[in-house]
C-alpha cells in the first residue's frame, strides 16, 4: 500500500520530467545581466545626484532668507553684550 | 608576485566560469522547481534569480552556497508572483482571469490520480505547497528547507505536515 508521502513523491516527479526547460546561451543571459546592472548603477548614480542639488538648493535658499548682518550659525551677541553683574560688596 | 589588478581579473574570470557552468546546470531545476511550486511565469523567475545570484557572488560565503541560495531566491519570488496573482484574481473578471500555471502541458501526461493530487496542492497555501515540494520532490532536510523558505525548522515542520494531512484527506475523499 503507498503511502501519500510516496504517491506525492511519485506525482512530483512524472510531473517535473515533463517540464521542457533548456537553459538559453549562458552569453546572452549574461549579457541582459551586465545590463541591468549597468542601469542600476545608473539610475543609484542619478538618484544620489538629485539628493545633492536639493540639498545645496534648500540651504541655499536658507542662506538666501536671512538678513545681511545676522550670523546664522552662532549668535554670541546676547552674551557678549550682557553685562556683568555688579558686585555689591560693602567696605567695613 | 602578481599584482592586484591581475589578481583581479583572475578572480572575475573565476567567478564567471563558476557562474556559466552553474547556469548550464541548475537552469533545468531551478525551473521546474518554480513550476512546481505554482509559478505562471517559471522563465521570469529563475532569470531573475541568476541575476541576483550575479550580483550578489562576492557576498557569498563559498560557491557551494550559490545553489542553496539560488533556491531561496526562486522560492521567494515564486512566492511573491502567487501572491500578487491571488490580488489579481480577486479583482480580475472572468475573462481578465491569469493563467493558473505553466505546467498544464506536463499535467496533461499525468493519471487521474495524480491530476487530483496536483489540484489538491495548488489549493494548499504558498508556504505549505514550498515546505512539501523541497521535502518531497528535491529530497532536501528540515534545516535545508528552512534555510530556502527563511524560516525556522519548526515552522517547516508544522507546514509539511499541515500540508500532508490535507492531500491524505483530499486522496480519502476521492476513494
Amino acid at each position: 500500500m503507498t503511502t501519500t508521502e510516496d504517491r506525492l513523491r511519485e506525482t512530483l516527479d512524472a510531473l517535473a520530467a515533463g517540464i521542457e526547460a533548456a537553459p538559453p546561451a549562458y552569453r546572452k543571459a549574461r549579457g541582459e545581466w551586465l545590463r541591468r546592472e549597468r542601469r542600476r548603477r545608473l539610475v543609484l548614480a542619478v538618484l544620489i545626484a538629485i539628493v545633492f542639488a536639493l540639498a545645496d538648493l534648500i540651504g541655499l535658499w536658507a542662506l538666501n532668507q536671512t538678513r545681511d548682518h545676522d550670523p546664522i550659525i552662532f549668535d554670541d551677541r546676547s552674551r557678549i553684550h550682557q553685562t556683568e553683574p555688579a558686585t555689591r560688596v560693602i567696605p567695613p | 608576485m602578481t599584482s592586484p589588478l591581475i589578481r583581479a581579473q583572475q578572480a572575475a574570470a573565476e567567478a564567471d566560469a563558476a557562474l556559466a557552468e552553474l547556469f548550464q546546470t541548475q537552469y533545468a531545476a531551478m525551473h521546474r522547481l518554480a513550476v512546481l511550486l505554482g509559478a505562471d511565469d517559471a522563465e521570469d523567475i529563475v532569470a531573475e534569480a541568476f541575476y541576483q545570484l550575479y550580483r550578489r557572488w562576492k557576498k557569498l560565503r563559498g560557491a557551494e552556497k550559490a545553489v542553496p541560495y539560488l533556491r531561496s531566491v526562486v522560492c521567494n519570488l515564486t512566492r511573491m508572483r502567487l501572491r500578487h496573482l491571488q490580488v489579481v484574481r480577486k479583482h480580475a473578471t472572468p475573462e481578465t482571469a491569469p493563467p493558473t500555471g505553466s505546467s498544464a502541458e506536463a499535467e496533461a501526461l499525468l493519471h487521474d490520480d495524480q491530476r487530483a493530487l496536483v489540484a489538491a496542492l495548488k489549493e494548499l497555501p504558498p508556504r505549505q505547497r514550498e515546505a512539501l515540494v523541497l521535502r518531497h520532490w528535491l529530497g532536501l532536510r528540515e534545516a535545508e528547507i528552512a534555510e530556502a523558505m527563511g524560516i525556522s525548522a519548526g515552522a517547516v515542520k508544522s507546514h509539511t505536515s499541515r500540508g500532508m494531512a490535507a492531500l491524505t484527506r483530499v486522496l480519502e475523499e476521492r476513494r
